[in-house]
């Protein structure tokens, strides 16, 4: 489940103390360090989404702490902490983008409410930015392509189950097509005739979930002016998906759990009884099992739906279907820009061969778009790919092991956009958590802040 | 002493009644016995003269130091006015998944109204559960009526419920099955 991080830096120990213990007892994931150094360095090895952060602080200042997070990780945002006679400091700091101040010693209404209010905006930002994602995904992924034996045992399981309705699991990194053999199950599934209706659980911010899956009916909350369906009542007769299953939140496994037991639900603010008349497919890309000893993801709900599992390989344990891939993207793209690039020379198939694709086929697909635009005739050269010939010169050079090659791609592709986390986790095909956790594991670091 | 017992802990002099109801009420919510036992005499080393509070955090690290081995959570009650230094006041503490919790009344009682006496009780019994309820890990809930919900103000005590919501209830459970 994704909590959001909260990173408190004040040089005061109970101020530290206090404001960690209230936000954990509020559902935060929360951190403390004592000044700003400590602040940047723990930013390079770990992930934030909000910063709360002393405007007086011994050695670098709140107001220097700022500047250089915006600059190198602008997608966390700050709520300033200030003493009252330091105002003017806070309204400079709302012109350096914080996104609001507290004055110590706080009210308990109002530290929750701008925490609150962040975390709303914040939850509406990724929304906006899932929907254009999926709009993407919807227009380019249609079918599973692969002949190597991975994949051809994916197959064969997707058509032994064809018979069934059990739940399925399908486990695997981020971009390894989790989703579309969830399309390919439903495709191939007595219930091929219905919806297939996909619920992005990582995307949907929390407090709007519970009516986005059950539906509302009218006035059962303030802005319920009209009875909606939820996604599961239109999921009915067909296959309900749930992608990133690791990420909702406890009290909707409950939910969920209690509709896989008693195969009925009801709308928020409904009586009525809607039979549960659909399969369930879960994907994820977290490891459910530790997120069970962790007491994060419910152990009966795992059990529900780990009927049948699958487990995605990575694009780098079946290379031998980069080559199909690869001409397929270049045949959909080469379409929808409408350039006439015709083929992939030998050296670049190499290249893209070479490669371990951390972000797997959607990262690959990425790259051959990428491609095809920048291409300057008819054949795609290496100069064209993202992954580019230094790649292949570090690789003959110094670079001997997987970790490093990924590594030293990761690190190339942050410091060409600036270390812009959202940014490079597009180019990379990966989502931001992925990128995070492996920034923290390779230990990369800013050029500003080395 | 049971292994199970919650201890209700009071600090200074609290009226037998409020002692009673609580340890009653908290053994119907919590399903699990509890038991009234003095452990601090006096708080005096937490007392902050500039804002003339106590600061709860140090209390509730005396009350861990001084809690039986054998009780599995425990409740202070004080009449002091309690604070934590980020915040202007505080009805009460608790260590998130730990041992100790605290409830101050003073800004729970009312002494005004003739009818208030059943309000305090009220009062008294949600905040101890709330604080009790950290204890077993639950977090603030969005659910206005649930005793985990986060009050800002007194009116907003009132309007809770006595009873957790039925998350928290399982949260709860979940929580007592891990502690065995």
């Amino acid at each position: 489940m994704e909590q959001t991080r909260i990173l408190v830096v004040d040089d005061e120990l109970v101020i530290r103390e206090s404001l960690s213990g209230w936000l954990k007892r509020d559902g935060y994931h929360v951190d403390t360090v004592a000044s700003g150094e400590e602040a940047l360095d723990l930013l390079k090895t770990q992930s934030f989404d909000i910063l709360l952060l002393d405007i007086q602080l011994d050695g670098i200042t709140g107001m220097e702490v700022l500047t250089q997070v915006k600059e190198a990780y602008p997608d966390i945002d700050a709520i300033m902490i200030t003493a009252f006679g330091s105002i003017p400091s806070a309204v400079q700091a709302m012109k350096s983008h914080a996104f609001d101040y507290i004055l110590k010693p706080f009210d308990p209404d109002e530290l929750e409410v701008i925490i609150q209010k962040l975390v709303n905006h914040r939850a509406r930002e990724k929304e906006n930015v899932f929907l254009k994602e999926e709009y993407k995904n919807q227009t380019r992924f249609e079918s599973i392509i692969g002949q190597s034996e991975p994949m051809q045992k994916i197959f064969r399981l997707i058509e032994d189950i064809r018979d069934t309705d059990s739940s399925v699991l399908i486990t695997g990194e981020t971009g390894s097509g989790k989703g579309l053999v969830a399309k390919a199950i439903h495709s191939n599934s007595r219930v091929k005739d219905g919806p297939f209706v996909s619920v992005n659980c990582g995307a949907i911010p929390k407090h709007i979930m519970e009516s986005e899956l059950f539906g509302h009916r009218k006035g059962a909350f303030t802005d319920a002016s009209e009875t909606r369906k939820g996604r599961l009542e239109l999921a009915v007769g067909g296959t309900l998906f749930l992608d990133e299953i690791g990420e909702i939140s406890m009290r909707m496994q409950i939910d969920l759990l209690q509709v896989l037991e008693d195969k009925i639900f009801y709308k928020v603010g409904g009586t009525q009884p809607i039979a549960a008349n659909f399969r369930v497919i879960a994907a994820t890309n977290a490891d459910l099992e530790q997120a069970i000893q962790d007491r994060i993801f419910r152990k009966d709900l795992f059990y529900r739906l780990n009927v049948i599992a699958f487990t995605m390989p990575p694009l780098r344990e079946r290379k031998e279907d980069i080559p199909l891939l690869a001409e397929h993207f270049l045949t959909q793209f080469t379409q929808e820009v409408n350039r006439g690039v015709e083929r992939i020379s030998r050296d670049a198939m190499d290249e893209l061969m070479l490669y371990e694709w951390p972000g797997n086929v959607r990262e690959l697909s990425n790259a051959i778009e990428r491609a095809v635009v920048v291409c300057k005739t008819s054949t795609i050269i290496p100069y064209d790919l993202p992954i580019g010939p230094s790649l292949e010169d570090e690789l003959k050079a110094r670079y001997f092991s997987l970790g490093d090659l990924e590594k030293q791609h990761i690190l190339k592709i942050l410091n060409q956009t600036q270390w812009n986390i959202s940014k490079s986790s597009v180019i990379l095909g990966i989502d931001r958590s992925t990128l995070y956790n492996k920034i923290k594991r390779y230990e990369l670091k800013t050029d500003k802040t080395r | 002493m049971k292994k199970t017992d919650i201890i209700i802990s009071p600090i200074g002099k609290i009226s037998p009644w409020i002692l009673e109801t609580i340890a009653r009420e908290i053994r119907v919510i919590f399903k699990l016995p509890t038991r009234i036992m003095p452990l601090l005499n006096d708080i005096f080393f937490a007392h902050d003269p500039q804002r003339n509070q106590y600061y709860s955090t140090k209390i509730l690290d005396a009350l861990e130091s001084r809690a039986p081995k054998a009780c599995i959570k425990l409740l202070a009650v004080t009449r002091e006015d309690l604070f934590i230094p980020i915040l202007t006041h505080v009805y009460g503490e608790a260590r998130l998944g730990g041992l100790p919790s605290i409830i101050s009344i003073s800004r729970l009682i009312e002494y005004t109204q003739i009818d208030s006496r059943e309000k305090n009780r009220s009062r008294i019994i949600k905040e101890s559960a709330h604080e009790l309820g950290h204890t077993f890990d639950l977090r603030h809930c969005p659910d206005k009526t649930c005793i985990m919900h986060y009050c800002r103000k007194i009116e907003e005590v009132d309007q809770k419920s006595e009873k957790f919501c039925r998350y928290c209830k399982i949260f709860l459970s979940d929580s007592i099955k891990v502690l065995g």
